[in-house]
């Protein structure tokens, strides 16, 4: 049974640089539930990675509000921000973003850490997630050594390693070849169907095949329906 | 928490070796050079003081406008007897220091330093713990006087027991051999007073400085006190006042304080801006891990710990190397006289000098990261 996991309500993003205002995201409304993959599409600056900031609480909306878990984001400083980040959301990123120092195995263990898990409970925990992608055997590797694929399979690993009930993914597929891009894509559909909230940021549209429901973004404009306009380049 | 601080740091440190040498380099270049300069400093200033540091006395008696116990003038011989009778004093002696040129017998000569004392207690000097060869009875001979292992070189290659040379043409030889008694500027040699009289052709009416001890029980400050209100033309300094006031004097009328003063402090300067640089423009490779680190949860004190974790595990590290190598320099200058010691609280204050350094150097890189969104991830 699907829950509503977090809420845009009437928000908007605006940056200003010198005198000039630019209007990232304009009043938009939106929930995210769980057990479901949502779909984030839109062209390059079309504001989709501006809304998936916004739910991800990395960035405070200019106006309305957003909600994560029941917890307004308005009213956080950086610190509990950081904290609900922490303990709620996972994040993959487009590339990847794993911690060059570190390999696969302390990249998954570094979220446990944060959270202050003993050492022990961390590494049993990142070998799980580890498992669950199917990436022990090459844990012990820096992320050089790894090939996209595998990296974004650890960054995966790492995200959902805190058990977090939202994960966000930004373009996940972007930097992959196409049969990395299938197994990616059901590693996160599978996700969904064990009860989590996927939301994943793309301008892919073969990737609609994975997607439990799907959102257009446009000029800062958020819709159920695709634009008409809307020109995807591939 | 900590340990997982730790371990990060350590990887952070390892994976971007070439910087982290480049930090390190800095380090121990700044702290050798530092400890360096501290131990020639402190090796110096033993030797500026060491006419009254080898002297066992509690209060020193000199003319009163010598700050230095290396140019004191003479006083009447007399204040003796004065100074013996002031309440508080157990005994006074008498002391005369002059200068004289030594002459060996391979034609080498130097100018020494001759001090003289009341035989058998020789109460200006040399200690016990520094006679390597001889006794102070060798000393009641005729011309026995005192010479320094290190000074050696000065006296034709041998400080040994037993050789013959003349002090100001006059017939002397070496009956005690000490090791690390030496002056600043001139070669100390160490005698009775009589002889120190006979060889500088000093009256005995004349003595350079008083050395007396207080009896049990008195105070140190309140003998002092008396003997600077009752006796005219001396003045009374006790042991320690003295010789910080002789180094004090000679590190700043010289410009070793100064020379030495400034070295340190661009040394530590030049530390701050090659460990600050680095570790800044290490901060800039690895700001995408950074920001990933924000965008995951980790709040800005855990970003400013592994920063600072990385600075102190420098600061440890460099530290131990920079102290290997001034082993290295100390056994090294050691035969050729420059004895250096570091007391444990200067090895503690070079180590918090490094530590500063190190983490004060850390604030560039801090400043800089702690600039970076969480939201620099999704660019």
């Amino acid at each position: 049974m699907s829950s509503i996991i977090a809420k845009v309500v009437n928000a908007s993003k605006e940056y200003k640089t010198g005198d000039t205002t630019i209007t990232a995201l304009q009043p938009t409304s939106l929930e995210i539930e769980t057990g479901q993959l949502t779909l984030i599409i839109g062209p390059s600056g079309s504001g989709k990675t501006t809304l998936l900031s916004l739910i991800g609480c990395v960035i405070y909306p200019t106006s309305g509000e957003v909600w994560v878990d029941g917890v307004k984001v308005n009213d956080l400083n950086e610190n509990q921000l950081a904290a609900l980040r922490l303990n709620k959301i996972g994040f993959v990123f487009q590339g990847f973003n794993l911690i060059a120092p570190l390999n696969g195995l302390e990249n998954v263990m570094l979220p446990l850490e944060l959270m202050g898990i003993s050492h022990k409970e961390a590494r049993n925990r990142a070998m799980e997630a580890l498992e669950k992608v199917k990436m022990t055997d090459r844990m012990k590797n820096l992320p050089k050594a790894l090939s996209g694929g595998q990296q974004q399979r650890v960054a995966i690993a790492r995200a959902l390693v805190t058990n977090p009930k939202i994960m966000l993914c930004d373009e996940p597929t972007a930097a992959l070849d196409t049969k990395s891009v299938s197994v990616v894509m059901e590693e996160l559909k599978m996700l969904a169907q064990e009860g989590k909230a996927l939301a994943v940021v793309t301008h892919d549209l073969r990737l609609r095949q994975f997607a439990d429901r799907i959102i257009y973004v446009n000029d800062g404009f958020v819709s159920d329906k695709p634009f008409e306009d809307e020109n995807l380049s591939h | 928490m900590l340990m997982s601080i730790v371990r990060t740091a350590y990887r952070f440190i390892r994976f971007d070796r070439a910087k982290s040498i480049g930090v390190m380099v800095g380090i121990v270049i700044s702290t050798f050079l530092i400890g360096q300069q501290l131990g020639i400093a402190f090796f110096l200033s033993g030797l500026m003081s060491a006419v009254v540091d080898n002297s066992s006395g509690d209060i020193w008696v000199i003319d009163t406008r010598a700050k230095d116990a290396n140019q004191v003038g003479f006083i009447d011989s007399r204040n003796t007897r004065l100074v013996q009778s002031i309440p508080g004093v157990a005994i006074a002696y008498p002391i005369v220091i002059t200068g004289g040129k030594a002459t060996f017998p391979d034609g080498s000569n130097t100018a020494i330093s001759l001090i003289g004392s009341d035989a058998p207690l020789f109460k200006a000097g040399p200690m016990q713990k520094n006679i390597i060869e001889g006794s102070f009875d060798n000393l009641l001979n005729e011309g026995a006087v005192t010479a320094d292992y290190y000074d050696r070189d000065n006296f034709g290659g041998s400080a040994a027991v037993g050789q013959s040379f003349e002090i100001s043409g006059k017939r002397a030889y070496i009956a005690v051999q000490t090791k690390g008694v030496r002056g600043f500027g001139g070669t100390m040699m160490y005698t009775t007073i009589d002889r120190a009289r006979y060889y500088g052709n000093v009256s005995d009416k004349s003595i350079s400085a008083i050395v007396l001890n207080v009896k049990s029980g008195a105070n140190a400050d309140s003998v002092v006190t008396a003997i600077n209100k009752t006796i005219y033309g001396v003045r009374a300094w006790k042991k320690g006042e003295l010789s910080f006031s002789t180094v004090y004097t000679i590190l700043f009328t010289s410009g070793i304080g100064v020379s030495t003063g400034s070295l340190i402090i661009f040394a530590i300067i030049s530390g701050f801006f090659i460990i600050g640089l680095t570790m800044y423009s290490s901060a800039l490779d690895r700001l995408k891990d950074y920001g990933t680190l924000k965008a995951i949860g980790a709040n800005n004190r855990y970003i400013r710990a592994l920063i600072l974790g990385q600075a102190f595990s420098f600061a440890i590290i460099g530290f131990i190397i920079a102290y290997l190598l001034l082993l290295a320099f100390i056994k090294g200058s050691e035969p050729s006289g420059l004895v250096v010691h570091f007391p444990i609280w200067v090895l503690a204050a070079l180590f918090m000098v490094t530590l500063l350094i190190s983490l004060s150097g850390a604030i560039f890189a801090l400043r800089r990261i702690k600039g970076v969104e969480p939201a620099s991830v999704f660019r």
